[in-house]
């Protein structure tokens, strides 16, 4: 195997993130109680049924409590455990803050998610001869400067680091490098390793692949013909082949958009439903023509208060970016699936893109296209100019619905992807 | 010193750098009559970027009761608020 020798990556992923965050913000106000130090969790709005755990607290993972879990299940496990409501524009300061510091020691950075950062060092031996010591230097910085602590992971790859700065935490620094890659990774079940999931990782079990080191050295053959293509990347994972550069932005040809939000209440009518569906849209659909493509395929999902979970999606005959068309889609596919019990969530998911240059039209298509895309243009400048409420679909008032709903309500959020 | 994180109405003066120098300040501990001090002198200035947020910390000394009197007290650039700290 040939190693690039001279490619040196840093991880850098904040502990506990949010929490951490929100802990040095309330410290800074003057409160006495160190979050990090009791078990907390930062969870959502349990009134609009947003109540699951989104970080937790050191302390808090001793109470065996998961990311992702209700708040009505923490409090089961951990009486006496303190909640705090999500702040989002504080964390994309957090995270603007740390980048800044990260700005000082490299231009090569790559902002993964808004906790989470790969630094790129290499070939910088002459200005950095000691990595280490520049590993504790940003680590120190970022605690005395910012009051949180970060974990780093330093590698030959993106992978390896990531994997490395998520063994022992909280502030603390790990390498990993190829030669150190059976005594450090191998060890680990096989769920630690990038790109495997639930799915994934049960399948493995079933072929009694149990740690990264069974299904490094599997046979290659069965795992292509079990996983397709992606059982040669989880094997090259597990070898710690990958070779992704640390790109300056984010950003990846998108082949999808979509939102989904879950409903305060439970919706047991149509009308009530489709007007959902519509606030979706309007979100989803701005989002589409601002990247500039047309989709061909709709798709919703809904899942029941029973938390049974369905989804249905059709093909287009003429590429799309209006509004009202997704949303006469989206209604049409609603009430061929819906059978009439209470819905909890619901979701639009728009794929197969096509440029929004120009369109093709269809002789037994009605719809006038060329006038409702100069309505869409009006509507979303006047949004980006004024404000998501500037303007909104009288059906929207007093109904107690946001009209426009699905995602965070921060711009330009990072959220994790699964690209390195 | 105690921590105590009181919002407090101050008095300040801004130079030509936009150095910003507190000069007095208001103050009401629950329903206590209003107590007006005046900053005797900035023994530090240091700027504090705690979770991104930028504060600008002084540690002054004043004359209270008679009694020289160390305290700490906090500017944040994002609200405009100033905050007695910590006494």
């Amino acid at each position: 195997m040939i190693y690039v020798v001279n490619k040196l990556i840093f991880h850098i992923d904040a502990n506990s993130a949010y929490l951490s965050w929100e802990a040095a913000y309330r410290l800074q106000q003057g409160q006495q109680l160190d979050l990090r130090l009791v078990p907390s969790v930062v969870g959502g709005d349990e009134e609009s049924r947003h109540g699951i755990v989104l970080t937790k607290s050191i302390p808090a993972k001793k109470f065996d409590i998961h990311t992702g879990e209700t708040l009505y299940n923490a409090r089961a496990k951990c009486p006496n455990i303190v909640i705090v409501p999500p702040r989002y524009w504080l964390y994309m300061k957090c995270s603007s803050a740390m980048n800044k510091i990260f700005q000082e020691y490299t231009p090569q950075i790559q902002r993964f998610s808004v906790d989470e950062s790969f630094l790129d060092f290499s070939n910088m031996e002459h200005l950095y001869p000691d990595y280490m010591k520049l590993a504790v230097t940003i680590k120190e910085r970022i605690k005395k400067d910012l009051g949180f602590t970060v974990n780093i992971g330093i590698s030959n790859n993106k992978l390896l680091a990531k994997v490395a700065s998520d063994f022992k935490k909280p502030d603390r620094i790990h390498t990993l490098f190829p030669h150190e890659l059976e005594k450090k990774m191998w060890s680990l079940p096989i769920e630690d390793l990038f790109m495997v999931g639930r799915a994934t990782a049960s399948k493995l079990h079933n072929l009694n692949i149990n740690t990264i080191g069974d299904l490094a050295n599997y046979d290659l053959k069965i795992l292509k013909n079990k996983f397709k293509s992606h059982g040669q990347v989880i094997y090259n994972y597990a070898n710690g082949i990958e070779s992704s550069s640390v790109r300056k932005s984010n950003y990846i040809e998108m082949k999808g958009v979509g939102n989904s939000t879950t409903i305060p209440f439970d919706v047991c009518d149509k009308n009530t439903a489709h007007r959902v569906l519509l606030s979706l849209c309007e979100t989803v659909s701005m989002r589409l023509r601002d990247s500039r493509n047309c989709c061909t395929v709709v798709s919703i999902s809904i899942r029941g208060s029973d938390m049974i979970f369905y989804t249905r999606q059709k093909k287009l005959i003429v590429a799309t970016d209006s509004t009202r068309k997704i949303y006469e889609i989206a209604c049409y596919l609603f009430d061929n699936v819906w059978k009439g019990d209470p819905i909890r969530h619901l979701g639009i998911h728009l794929t197969n893109f096509c440029g929004n240059d120009f369109y093709q039209c269809s002789l037994l298509d009605t719809f006038n296209y060329e006038k409702d895309s100069k309505l869409n243009k009006v509507v979303d400048e006047i949004r980006l100019k004024y404000g998501h409420k500037a303007i909104s679909k009288s059906c929207f008032l007093h109904s107690g619905l946001s009209s426009m709903c699905g995602g965070i309500g921060e711009e330009n959020y990072p959220l994790m992807s699964s690209m390195l | 010193m105690k921590i105590l994180a009181l919002p407090i109405e101050m008095v300040s003066y801004t130079d030509n750098k936009g150095y910003i120098k507190p000069i007095r300040f208001r103050m009401q501990i629950d329903d206590e009559p209003m107590d007006v001090i005046k900053i005797d002198k900035v023994i530090v200035r240091d700027t504090e970027i705690f979770a991104g947020n930028i504060m600008l910390v002084y540690k002054c000394q004043s004359l209270i009761d008679d009694v020289i009197k160390l305290f700490e007290i906090k500017y944040e650039l994002a609200t405009c608020k100033w905050i007695l700290f910590k006494i």
